[in-house]
């Protein structure tokens, strides 16, 4: 359990200054390894002025095994699958591709990038990245739509 | 399509007897995807690729240079083809004829761009998608469309090229200039150097690759090629990792290795790689590059990239019908080298036994608990590309399957962890340098005040100016020590040959006379540092295993001298 102490340390660092849009708190205060997060939509993207809670998931093996990263609430992105579990498919959280120097804090940045600017090359909604590739201004209107709905989005 | 495959394991020569397929590669990717669905269900995995069995056959292999030993007496089942002995089967390099392709070398620098950027053509769309969709669960993706060109410079390369000297002409690309900086002397840290590891695609529901033992090559010059085939037995097995430059083939001992597969060549400081017509593909990342039998253009490549050599015959359960999937691992001689974060790492680990005095301005933190790495009574693992974390951290990456092989999590960088220790060849030399320094020792032990802050500047120091200054103070030590005591002879040799001995014994003592009881970590530092200021003598100049780095070999892995 030696990951106890990293996780701790990357929880208060991330309280106690979080990256631009995000809050961190543990779903539970008794379980450091999931973790809730509240992610606004970033500026001059169709998510923006929703908030998103994501919830954050690690390994009892972190830092050695990557987090899983998974959307509460529903989203309409193509790097974010479209069911209830809403998983997000990041390339650093792919078990071959996670370094254990990775921290939360980047994890979190490069998820609200994603937002902003979606990868639909390495789509798990193959459909929506057809239609963000090919019909952007349909996409932007479903998702701004589905913002609205689901993520609270006052207008 | 099955017949093809089977004529091929079956017969040795296999790249003749094959019919010329136009278009196989859809066919042969189909069938590798559904055997390995098939394969998936109905077995296991042969699971055992412990590197550990490997090793007792290859430390020998390092201690021999000559590339002509005969392993037999290390060995005691003799190389066997059909064995799937892990040992043996695990790395064997053939020294295959040399086949020409200066020519065709030659014409690619000239008509095409590919050396210097990746080419304009779809194909290089291709390996990102291919490499994204592979995530994606993209079961029936598309072969690489070929480009057109190579079918033209097949007909180039049909061409007999008389040497591969005639390549020679490309040598003097401007790119490798900026390398040479300031260390005009150390032409052989620049020298390029690639390594293959065995990769086990570990997303993929694939079986095992074929296991090897990891191969360094560097390149005793830019036009050498490093020719990749099947290991064949009448070559014997030459060494896997030459301690000096060498451009030996590389072999494999798998049947889904053509004996001619394909080259790696290092043109306009940049890696590439090419098929030399092999049958059952070579692939990179993903992407095949031509078609059976058929030679490809040159692609480049870089650190990280996966070659995949054939294609799994027979489900692969047998050891020789397994392909080969090899990690590239290359341009990365500026980690072995003085940089300013190994030099860095180098001035905190000294830092270690200063107690109170000493200076954590730049001290970092473990990755893998955060918290701050490099403060004394701790206990911490250094990779050899200088990056520190606690043992306690590290040591499930140390003990992990993969031992001795060792992947650091900040850079990706591999260790062998089992590498002999390259603590330079010439001990006889070393040992002169340390009675010398003893020498020295006896004689400067009078002039204290002064020296300490000659050690001050040595601690921070590690450029060659710095050194040249400080060689200055210790001549004027050595002044100073003139009227001090009265040993001639002794003061003679160090003003002409050998100033450094005083300062680094100056170091010494410094930092004993900080802290009484403390085991001087210092005298570590000085062999480099010696041979570094005694490079003026001849020889150890032209010895290219010479560790260069002036940094103290905290900072470094014993491959300095052959990157």
């Amino acid at each position: 359990m030696g990951s106890i102490k990293r996780i701790s340390k990357e929880l208060s660092e991330l309280t106690e200054s979080p990256p631009d849009g995000i809050t961190v708190e543990l779903a539970d205060e008794s379980n450091l390894y999931e973790w809730k997060i509240s992610m606004e939509g970033p500026e001059r993207s169709p998510y923006h002025n929703g908030i998103f809670h994501v919830k954050l998931s690690l390994p009892t093996e972190y830092p050695f095994k990557p987090p899983t990263v998974s959307f509460v609430t529903k989203i309409y992105h193509p790097n974010i699958t479209n069911d209830d579990k809403g998983s997000m498919c990041l390339g650093m959280l792919r078990a071959d591709e996670w370094k254990p120097s990775s921290k939360i804090a980047a994890v979190l940045e490069f998820a609200r990038q994603l937002l902003a600017e979606p990868m639909p090359d390495d789509a798990v909604e193959g459909r929506i990245a057809e239609q963000y590739k090919n019909d952007n201004g349909r996409y932007e209107e479903v998702a701004r739509e589905w913002t609205r709905k689901y993520a609270g989005a006052s207008q | 399509m099955v017949r093809k495959v089977e004529s091929m394991s079956a017969s040795v020569t296999a790249s003749t007897s094959l019919p010329d397929n136009p278009r196989p590669s859809r066919g042969l990717r189909r069938f590798s995807l559904l055997r390995s669905h098939t394969q998936n269900l109905s077995s296991s995995l042969p699971s055992g690729h412990s590197y550990r069995h490997s090793l007792s056959s290859r430390i020998p292999w390092r201690f021999s240079n000559s590339g002509s030993i005969s392993p037999t007496h290390q060995n005691p089942t003799p190389p066997c083809p059909e064995s799937d002995q892990p040992t043996l089967s695990r790395y064997t390099s053939a020294p295959a004829p040399g086949y020409g392709f200066g020519a065709e070398l030659n014409s690619q620098i000239s008509s095409t761009e590919s050396a210097a950027s990746t080419p304009s053509h779809d194909v290089t769309q291709t390996p990102h998608a291919m490499a994204r969709l592979r995530s994606s669960s993209a079961a029936q993706r598309p072969p690489p469309r070929m480009v057109e060109r190579t079918t033209t410079l097949d007909s180039q390369a049909s061409t007999p090229s008389p040497e591969p000297g005639s390549a020679q002409n490309n040598v003097n690309d401007p790119t490798s200039a900026p390398a040479e900086e300031s260390e005009a002397t150390s032409r052989s840290e620049i020298k390029a150097t690639i390594r293959f590891f065995p990769y086990q695609d570990s997303q993929q529901s694939s079986r095992p690759s074929l296991p090897f033992v990891p191969i360094t090559r560097t390149l005793p010059s830019e036009s050498c090629v490093i020719r990749v085939g099947r290991y064949s037995e009448r070559d014997g097995i030459p060494l896997p990792n030459p301690t000096e430059p060498s451009d030996a083939p590389v072999g494999f001992k798998s049947k889904v290795v053509s004996r001619k597969h394909c080259e790696f060549l290092y043109v306009q400081g940049q890696w590439h790689i090419k098929d030399v017509g092999s049958s059952s593909g070579t692939f990179l990342n993903h992407m095949r590059l031509s078609q059976p039998n058929m030679v490809s253009r040159l692609y480049t490549i870089k650190d990280g990239d996966i070659v995949q050599l054939g294609i799994d015959f027979r489900g692969g359960e047998e050891m020789i019908f397994r392909c080969v999937r090899i990690r590239i691992e290359c341009n990365r001689s500026w980690q072995q080298q003085p940089n300013e974060f190994n030099k860095n790492t180098e001035s905190l680990i000294k830092n270690l036994g200063k107690g109170e005095t000493a200076d954590y301005s730049g001290c970092r933190e473990c990755s893998i608990c955060l918290g701050s790495v490099l403060r004394p009574y701790q206990c911490l693992f250094m990779a050899a590309c200088a990056h520190v974390w606690h043992y306690k951290c590290i040591s499930r990456l140390l003990h992990s399957p993969d031992y001795p092989m060792f992947q650091c999590p900040n850079c990706r960088a591999f260790t062998d962890l089992s590498a002999e220790v390259d603590d330079s060849n010439d001990l006889e030399e070393k040992r002169v340098k340390e009675t010398e320094g003893q020498a020295a020792n006896d004689s400067g032990e009078q002039a204290e005040p002064e020296e300490i802050s000659v050690s001050e500047t040595n601690r921070t120091g590690e450029t060659q100016d710095q050194l040249e200054e400080l060689a200055e103070d210790n001549l004027v030590n050595d002044v100073q020590n003139l009227h001090l005591q009265d040993e001639p002879q002794t003061d003679d040799t160090r003003s002409t040959a050998s100033p450094a001995p005083s300062s680094t014994d100056d170091l010494a003592r410094s930092a004993t006379s900080n802290i009484p009881g403390w085991q001087p970590t210092q005298p570590l530092s000085v062999p480099p540092r010696q041979a570094q200021l005694r490079s003026e003598t001849p020889t150890s100049d032209d010895n290219p295993l010479t560790p260069r780095n002036d940094s103290g070999p905290l900072a470094f892995d014993g491959r300095a001298g052959m990157s």
